[in-house]
């Protein structure tokens, strides 16, 4: 009969389906790795997840284009491979006056930007001088301790600050600061950046807006040998599942930011290494304090307390993270490994509240970002883990945009955040992030509203100390205060993945997330 | 909804041996098909062994087993406990979703074609500029400006799909209003209210059920593409989409969870759209 | 005659896009969410914030934004991407061939896929071959479109390695082989009203008097499906895939994103999450001409094929 024809039907396109898909998963090619020294040539495709916005140094935030910009423009002082220290690069050295206010580089000779044209003083004030020009530049904060830039001679370049300034040397080692030819090499801005190049080991030969980016060799790199590879092609490849195609198929070479679950899959592929490097990131909950009740510190330790961080991770990272206890990442030289910052005690959870105006919990709401999986599974994660101390969360969801808006409009109780930091030094993020009222940034400790006049007057004083061993104490001190504090509910590091294939070699992230192409190499 | 001149043609008599009055047999299966469908949505925290919210974290993932009958999803939630709750949440959203639509389309169809002159003029235009946008353009930018939740949905769904509506009734009222029983109630004095609301929408009405039922189907899409986008209704309420939307990220590994809340939006669009049929085909056998 | 329908319809479609550009505009703006702070992203200072306000002109009144929106408009200037630092008709040029070739793609597969399962239910109403396909098509409807081309994706590219998964590829040749797997999503997301339709229409050819008269005179039922059940077939088809234009269209921003095609509907999806206003106007703006244009082209197409219709 005619009503069970097309059931059986149903039925019959229904298990086609099913037994398609649960055919057996192909086999991936194998490669052998060869050995020996790094060969020269090749073009490595790089897929990632978002195109780059912009090509001007002064113009970028997003990560994509900043990496990508580095292996065009280079700087003074840039950091050393763990992330601690930093290096000359362009300069071979400095030197500071004893009031602490004049830093003479001297800038290292030989050096030629793409074209051929050496690189001398001009070029570094008119780079420097960009950044801060106007502002409404992204990056014109972190050169405000600068005075005045000048050029006593082509490879002398003078730097003055308005006050003693201790992070300038990683201030100047920021991708924003890097190296452009003086008035753009004579030609106009627009035409500049349709194909930018600079001291680096690569320039831009060919943007096409969503689909890639290709840097071709600078011949004229001042590291003789270096780079090794002839063409780097960034590809824009949002889906994970797809990077992740590609990179099994050989079409792309390495695959950014592979899906924490895919990890163990591809650790097991022939002809895959998955590289898991240290990153600057720390990911927490924070709370505003305008808010009640999370003006008292008992609610934000319990609430801290009652977060059970390994099973995020676990849940959330699949294993591939550490639980935070400080603000500050260990990547940075100003961690402190003693910072109290809290974990994972229900009992304690319970008794935080017990000292609480609210012993028997509450009702609250937490801001999430719609359309991003991760923050989706942990905010659930926080719903369930704050039930027992009688604590009602309800999620909040909003798009990215708004998420930022909201949080820095203070118009939330809990959100999820991070910190990197883009600069080898801790100001940056503890300006940004710990430092309340009308100090730092300005941005009331991250929108959390939190105001410790201590906190604010020990990173001052770490601003304007040039020992470092003075500068950590003080780091120390912050970062023991703002873990005790619980101003926001640290959860844990997470590193940079990469997956990559085996023909790849000498592909090593910094903690900044620097890729220096200039030492990776293809074998055939 | 987006489709608005489909039903015209959908309407094209089709040449069928005629049948004596019996229920058709895709009526039949289609509410049968519902019935469980909706039983399962209503009776969902009887029939589910598991908390639709309740994690373990420690058994993520998991496949199919005697105490987890379609496996866990990312956060150990048992998936076959979520889908019965997520017809709940689609279902009833979906329902509701089509119901302001279908009377605002009636009414401004009705009035457009019953009074014709300027407002149908207006109205129809309007309809032109909302029917020009792409569906999922207009939807997801009203989402945006009212915030994701249930309500948005509602409200982006109505300013959407009204045309349809008025569109169809509109056709079926100026058929209507130049037959024999309009012209006699007006001569008789009768009010153009009472006239467009007792005697022409009765008989138009009918049409726009019919394309109500695969309205709701479309409804049911337009949601679950919303919850897949991270539009739609919030977690940790299970509703297909949004279930969908993270299997995305284990489709290598676990292909399960992104497919089988599929599975069941077919099968329901497949009951609704049986049904649909089957009202068509008894209402025209009439 | 014709001429003067053309004029009419060109003279409607004014009043309905710029309806289209207002309605855009405003609620664009209304969104809550700061495309400055979003380009700032977490290292936005108060003072960044406030002077990108200023550079962009976002402190302006709406009326005022909108007005500067239209004078550049007129003078076919769609602005500045906040975010790209490049015209926003640059970006647009560059993605809209991607779009228009999967639209294109769409609705050939769309109309390979219909007609003949169309033409196999029309033969015999209600025989086998006619539950077959609408039992297909039934099944097909509430098949959500992102959940379509995941399956393939998962059959055709993650087990049987036929296609090279998502992304626009290289070249003419890996452009049209990327473009496979989406269209086809596309397709079978249409295809269940297209095969309903034509089916009818397809039937009401074959039982008119003109097909009874070729019988008559010997056509064999072969050719006669053939000759006229696919003449009809084509109008309907073409005035049925102009009209769900706009489905067709919407349906690109989701399927864009699965498959991770560089085309209008992902850069749309992405400049709404941003706040870049000046691209979701512009590109809304493109959609809205699109589908105007096709309607009106669908209508002239319908009138001149279909003699019976009125052009007046």
């Amino acid at each position: 009969m005619k009503g069970i024809t097309r059931i059986a039907t149903v039925i019959a396109a229904g298990s086609l389906l099913l037994l398609a898909a649960c055919g057996g998963s192909a086999a991936p090619t194998s490669q052998t790795s060869s050995s020996g020294g790094p060969q020269h040539g090749g073009d490595l495709v790089f897929a990632r997840t978002t195109d780059i916005l912009s090509l001007d140094p002064t113009q970028m935030t997003d990560n994509e284009s900043i990496w990508t910009a580095e292996s065009v423009y280079e700087t003074l002082y840039a950091a050393t491979p763990n992330g601690r220290q930093l290096r000359p690069w362009l300069a071979t050295g400095y030197t500071l006056s004893p009031n602490h206010l004049v830093w003479t580089f001297s800038l290292r000779h030989g050096v030629e930007f793409a074209n051929g044209q050496p690189m001398t003083s001009a070029d570094v004030k008119f780079s420097i001088d960009r950044v801060s020009a106007k502002a409404s530049n992204p990056f014109a904060f972190i050169d405000t301790a600068i005075k005045s830039i000048t050029t006593p001679n082509k490879y002398t370049v003078v730097i003055t600050t308005k006050y003693p300034w201790a992070p300038l040397l990683a201030d100047v080692a920021l991708f924003a600061n890097g190296i452009l030819p003086d008035n753009f090499g004579g030609e106009s801005q627009s035409q500049f950046f349709t194909h930018p190049y600079g001291t680096g080991p690569f320039s831009v030969s060919q943007w096409v807006k969503g689909q890639k980016l290709v840097l071709v060799k600078n011949d004229h790199y001042w590291q003789k040998g270096k780079p090794y590879l002839d063409k780097v092609t960034f590809t824009d490849v949002p889906s994970d599942n797809t990077r992740e195609l590609e990179l099994q198929s050989g079409e792309a070479d390495v695959d950014e930011f592979p899906a924490y679950s895919s990890i163990s899959q591809l650790q097991s592929t022939s002809g895959v290494k998955v590289g898991i490097f240290t990153s600057s990131r720390t990911d927490f909950l924070q709370f505003n304090e305008s808010v009640k009740p999370f003006q008292e510190v008992a609610v934000r330790r319990a609430i801290s307390y009652a977060l059970n961080r390994k099973a995020m991770i676990q849940a959330v990272l699949f294993g591939h993270g550490t639980p935070a206890n400080s603000i500050i990442s260990p990547a940075l030289w100003a961690y402190d490994p003693n910072s109290p910052g809290i974990q994972y005690n229900l009992a304690q959870a319970k008794a935080e509240m017990a000292k609480s105006s609210v012993p028997h919990g509450f009702t609250t709401t937490l801001l999430v970002g719609s359309g991003d999986t991760t923050e989706t599974s942990l905010a659930q994660i926080v719903q369930q883990e704050l039930k027992p101390l009688g604590i009602n969360v309800t999620l909040r969801p909003v798009d990215p945009n708004s998420e930022y808006t909201d949080i820095q409009n203070g118009q939330y109780s809990m959100a999820f955040n991070y910190d990197t930091t883009d600069i080898i030094d801790p100001d940056e993020l503890i300006s940004f992030s710990a430092m309340g009222g009308n100090t730092g940034q300005k941005t009331h400790a991250l929108f959390t509203n939190y105001n410790n006049v201590n906190v604010d007057t020990w990173a001052q004083d770490a601003e304007r100390t040039f020992s470092q061993s003075a500068r950590q104490a003080l780091y120390n001190k912050v970062q023991i205060q703002v873990a005790n504090d619980a101003i926001m509910a640290y959860l844990y590091y997470s590193p940079f993945v990469y997956a990559y294939s085996t023909k790849v070699h000498g592909l090593d992230i910094y903690p900044t997330g620097n890729y220096h192409l200039e030492n990776v190499w293809l074998s055939s | 909804m987006s489709s608005p001149s489909l039903t015209a043609v959908a309407v094209v008599p089709v040449t069928r041996v005629p049948v004596r009055r019996r229920l058709p047999p895709s009526l039949i299966i289609g509410l049968t098909i519902l019935i469980i469908i909706v039983a399962a949505a209503v009776f969902a925290p009887l029939i589910a062994p598991y908390s639709p919210t309740q994690q373990d974290l420690t058994n993520i993932l998991a496949g199919p087993s005697a105490k987890h009958w379609l496996g866990t999803d990312e956060l150990g939630r048992d998936i076959f406990t979520r889908l019965l709750y997520g017809a709940r949440t689609d279902l009833s959203v979906a329902f509701i979703a089509v119901l302001s639509p279908f009377v605002l389309g009636t009414c401004l169809g009705a009035a457009a074609g019953y009074f014709g002159g300027w407002l149908d003029s207006v109205i129809m235009r309007i309809a032109d500029v909302v029917v020009a946008f792409p569906f999922y353009v207009l939807v997801i930018l009203l989402v945006f400006v009212l915030g994701p939740g249930t309500r948005s949905i509602y409200i982006a769904i109505t300013v959407v799909s009204w045309v349809s509506y008025a569109r169809i009734v509109r056709g079926g009222t100026l058929v209507a209003k130049n037959e024999e029983y309009v012209l006699s109630a007006r001569v008789a004095g009768i009010s153009d209210r009472r006239i467009i609301f007792r005697h022409i929408v009765p008989n138009v009405i009918t049409q726009a059920i019919v394309f109500a039922m695969s309205d709701i189907v479309m409804d049911i899409l337009a949601i679950v593409t919303l919850g897949y986008l991270g539009l739609g209704i919030p977690p940790p309420t299970p509703d297909w989409g949004s279930m969908m939307a993270e299997g995305q990220s284990f489709l290598t590994t676990h292909w399960e969870l992104a497919t089988i809340p599929g599975i069941a939006v077919v099968i329901t669009g497949l009951g609704l759209s049986l049904l649909g049929d089957g009202l068509a085909d008894l209402l025209r056998a009439e | 005659m014709l001429l003067r329908y053309i004029t009419r319809r060109l003279v409607i479609l004014v009043p309905v896009v710029l309806g289209v550009t207002i309605l855009v505009f405003f609620s664009i703006h209304l969104v809550p969410g700061d495309p400055a702070r979003s380009f700032l992203g977490d290292r936005a200072t108060p003072a960044a914030v406030a002077a990108l306000h200023r550079e962009w002109g976002l402190n302006e009144p709406i009326p005022v934004q909108y007005w500067l929106f239209m004078s550049r408009l007129l003078h076919g200037n769609l602005g500045q991407s906040l975010f790209y630092q490049s015209s926003v008709a640059g970006l647009i040029g560059g993605r809209l061939p991607v779009t228009l070739l999967l639209l294109l793609y769409a609705a050939v597969l769309s109309v390979l896929i219909s007609v003949p399962l169309a033409m196999a239910a029309a033969r015999r109403p209600d025989g086998i071959a006619d539950h077959i396909v609408r039992a297909i098509g039934l099944v097909g409807i509430g098949m959500p479109s992102f959940w379509v081309g995941t399956i393939l994706i998962i059959i055709f590219a993650l087990r049987l390695h036929i296609f090279a998964v998502a992304g626009y590829g290289n070249g003419l040749v890996g452009h049209l082989q990327s473009l496979v797997l989406p269209g086809l999503t596309i397709a079978i997301s249409i295809a269940p009203m297209l095969v309903r339709s034509l089916r009818a229409s397809m039937i009401e050819a074959l039982n008119s008097d003109y097909v009874a008269f070729a019988k008559a005179k010997g056509a064999t039922a072969p050719t006669v499906v053939m000759r006229y059940g696919l003449r009809n077939a084509s109008i309907s088809a073409v005035t049925i895939l102009g009209i769900n234009i706009g489905f067709l269209v919407g349906g690109t921003l989701v399927i864009e994103n699965v498959f991770a095609l560089p085309g209008l509907g992902s850069l749309m999806v992405q400049a709404i999450l941003d706040r870049d206003f000046p691209v979701v106007q512009g590109i809304t703006l493109v959609f809205a001409v699109i589908v105007v244009v096709v309607y009106l082209l669908t209508d002239v197409a319908y009138a001149l094929l279909d003699p019976r219709v009125r052009l007046g």
